[in-house]
């Protein structure tokens, strides 16, 4: 399974990740003069934490946001192994919010619905990746580091 | 991130671009893929990095880091983004002058007219200091009156700059306030550019219509070709033109003034392509100014072994006749050493008549054919070239819609010489550009006169001013507006500001850093009509072609009711 892995010494942050995410996936018009004054704001499913890590959703193997979710919203890809939020379902009950160990997870009170990252499942490529200026977000295969006899 | 888009429509330029392919050598459109995505910040002005605490951004899509470290939110960060090119544009029209009137000063020149030409060093000399009382005296006092009640009449470069300047500092000037600074400090750059033009016509004489070609063409196959990059001092660029011609060499510009009389510079190409000039073979040397020239020329120079000379520099030569000399010296010894390397000129040539003034056309005539209906408005077009946009696509499409509906075009700098090589400033071809009745109308107006009217250095202010005067009104109440289709730089910047402030709504692509806020976009449109009764129209959508942009200025000419200003309706 391929995640999103961020350099933290690369990383300037520069925030574009969280300008371009905001634009291009949470965006009613897709455009950025546009997003800039939608109402509500588009939320970023990627955020710069202090001052240099831009972090999203880790997708963890065993998580938590899943295990927590009392309806089946939040679920995984069974193909790609991605999480993502059935958002027509959501109750917005914020238990995933509670319990993401990374606190990834957006509550939105306008829209009543969780938001995070679901890695771009539907476009070729992640466009914090494709954005990023110094190549700090990275997609790459995930490392197992348990081994089978473990 | 993939970006595709046709390069240019110029068909000279297009030729180059696959052997540029081939060679692996990048030019200013793949320069510009490999910068995308450009900061979505700073091209919203939602940035700042004018202190060491910084730099800073306003976040658009989240509760924190809304403003500053200082505390500066949006709408302050828009404004002073443009109040930053501003003062930078304005500069631009400074030191040309400042440039022209040491080079007069320092006796580089014996003046045409030495009594003229003193009265406009005074003038500038006043400038400097008080902001120019006798020319606040030639511009209409309805305006004047304007100026002094939103505080923007000039009051002297030294302290309308500076204080200008100081708004970036800190403060708490609001957006409004930040906005009539920066028309403020446009003001000086719209006085510099109007000296600038009449001290060329105090020492080399009154500008005459005149013939120039256009093109790579332009190019001898067998004579060392001395090309101009940029703005040279005109000092300078007389000598040069003074010694090629005894020496036998030719002198072509690229971005460069193309009138100094009694010489007249071809236009080899405009903005957009100045790299493709070097990749014909056909440039055995070149000097370069400082503004309009790209960085990179240096790099494909070396690749063809053109040398490049610095016009300015603080080692340059001082004196101007010894120093034409070396240039034009060195360009034979150039054309010598490059005899092996082959010339590839494309050879269709286009000609242009350039440098129209209010002497040539009669501001009268337009006045009387405005009131008449038979040409519905004026329209201003200006700017030069950005890579964002197909290279002279957007300008000729515009400009041919303009014409289409009868309207007179003007244009001035790097969109003539654009427009001009599609021959759209060559009198022969006028009737392939507008209609019969509408080119009867413009052949009325004066001698030779082509489709679109290129007017010198400074002179389209004036020509406007003869207009309103013609017809007893404003300007802002007349169907004028100025159109910056593919717009660049700061000094273009500043001179759509200082024409709004002059009461020409102004359409200005592409938009301008102060899109992140709605406020100060706002403020440009409704806050600049009451003050100034014109606008600077800024288009947020990134996706309309250049026919709706050309309808959007033709509906804002026609107003609500669809009449012109002769009370009939528009076919």
């Amino acid at each position: 399974m391929k995640i999103l892995v961020v350099d933290k010494n690369k990383c300037t942050g520069c925030h574009q990740c969280e300008l371009w995410c905001g634009t291009e996936i949470a965006s009613v018009s897709k455009e950025l003069y546009q997003a800039i004054r939608e109402e509500p704001h588009p939320i970023p499913r990627v955020y710069v934490e202090g001052k240099d890590f831009a972090l999203q959703c880790r997708h963890c193997e065993e998580a938590p946001c899943i295990e927590a979710c009392p309806n089946g919203t939040m679920r995984r890809d069974p193909e790609t192994g991605l999480v993502y939020v059935n958002e027509p379902t959501c109750i917005a009950c914020w238990m995933c919010v509670m319990v993401c160990p990374f606190g990834i997870i957006n509550p939105s009170a306008s829209m009543k619905v969780a938001i995070k990252c679901d890695r771009c499942r539907h476009m070729g490529y992640p466009i914090c990746a494709e954005v990023c200026p110094t190549q700090a977000i990275k997609l790459e295969e995930r490392k197992d580091y348990r081994t089978k006899a473990f | 991130m993939e970006f595709i888009q046709k390069k240019t429509i110029d068909r000279a330029v297009e030729f180059f671009l696959p052997k540029a392919a081939e060679g692996e050598l990048s030019l200013v459109w793949d320069r510009y893929e490999g910068q995308l995505p450009e900061c979505g910040f700073c091209e919203t002005g939602l940035s700042c990095r004018d202190c060491l605490q910084g730099p800073c951004i306003s976040h658009p899509f989240r509760d924190s880091s809304k403003q500053g470290v200082c505390g500066k939110d949006k709408n302050i960060l828009a404004a002073q983004s443009l109040l930053r090119l501003v003062l930078k544009g304005t500069m631009v029209y400074l030191d040309q002058l400042n440039d022209f009137a040491y080079g007069i000063e320092s006796k580089g020149v014996k003046p045409k007219n030495k009594e003229k030409t003193d009265q406009i060093l005074k003038a500038i000399q006043s400038l400097i200091h008080h902001g120019g009382d006798q020319l606040k005296k030639e511009f209409p006092k309805s305006l004047m009156r304007r100026w002094e009640e939103a505080g923007i009449a000039p009051e002297g470069i030294a302290r309308d700059l500076f204080k200008a300047s100081q708004n970036l500092e800190g403060g708490m000037g609001g957006v409004e306030e930040t906005l009539l600074w920066s028309f403020k400090a446009s003001l000086l750059g719209g006085l510099a550019k109007r000296l600038y033009g009449n001290l060329k016509k105090s020492v080399f004489g009154d500008f005459i219509p005149t013939r120039v070609e256009v093109s790579l063409g332009v190019l001898k196959e067998d004579a060392p070709n001395l090309l101009i990059y940029g703005y040279v001092s005109p000092i300078l660029k007389r000598k040069i033109a003074e010694e090629a011609k005894k020496k036998g060499a030719h002198v072509a510009g690229v971005c460069t003034d193309p009138l100094i009389p009694p010489f007249c510079f071809p236009q080899v190409t405009n903005y957009g392509s100045q790299e493709i000039p070097i990749m014909t073979g056909a440039v055995d040397l070149i000097v370069v100014g400082n503004e309009w020239v790209n960085p990179s020329l240096t790099r494909i120079a070396k690749e063809w072994e053109v040398p490049i000379l610095l016009s300015e520099g603080l080692k340059r030569g001082k004196d101007p006749n010894q120093w034409a000399r070396q240039i034009v010296e060195k360009a034979k010894k150039s054309f010598d050493f490059r005899r092996n390397i082959a010339r590839d000129i494309p050879e269709p040539t286009e000609v242009a008549v350039m440098g129209f003034s209010r002497e040539q056309v009669d501001p009268k005539k337009v006045m009387a054919a405005l009131n008449k209906g038979q040409v519905n408005g004026i329209v201003i077009l200006s700017g030069s070239n950005n890579v964002k946009y197909t290279q002279d696509h957007e300008l000729l499409t515009m400009a041919q819609e303009f014409l289409k509906n009868d309207l007179l075009c003007i244009s001035n700098g790097q969109a003539s010489v654009a427009l001009a090589k599609y021959g759209l400033l060559n009198p022969a071809q006028r009737e392939k550009h507008c209609n019969k009745i509408f080119s009867e109308i413009l052949s009325s107006l004066g001698k030779d006169i082509p489709s679109i009217l290129d007017f010198g250095s400074g002179d389209t202010v004036d020509f406007l001013f003869e207009i309103a005067k013609a017809g007893k009104k404003e300007m802002r109440s007349l169907p004028m507006v100025a159109v910056f289709p593919e717009a660049h730089r700061s000094s273009e910047v500043t001179e759509a500001m200082w024409t709004v402030a002059m009461g020409i709504s102004t359409y200005f692509w592409p938009a301008l850093p102060v899109t992140g806020s709605q406020q100060t976009m706002e403020a440009l449109t409704t806050f600049c009509f009451e003050k100034f009764g014109s606008k600077l129209n800024i288009t947020t959508d990134k996706k309309i072609d250049a026919r709706t942009k050309a309808s959007l200025v033709l509906k804002a000419l026609k107003g609500e009711e669809g009449f012109g200003l002769s009370g009939k309706p528009w076919k």
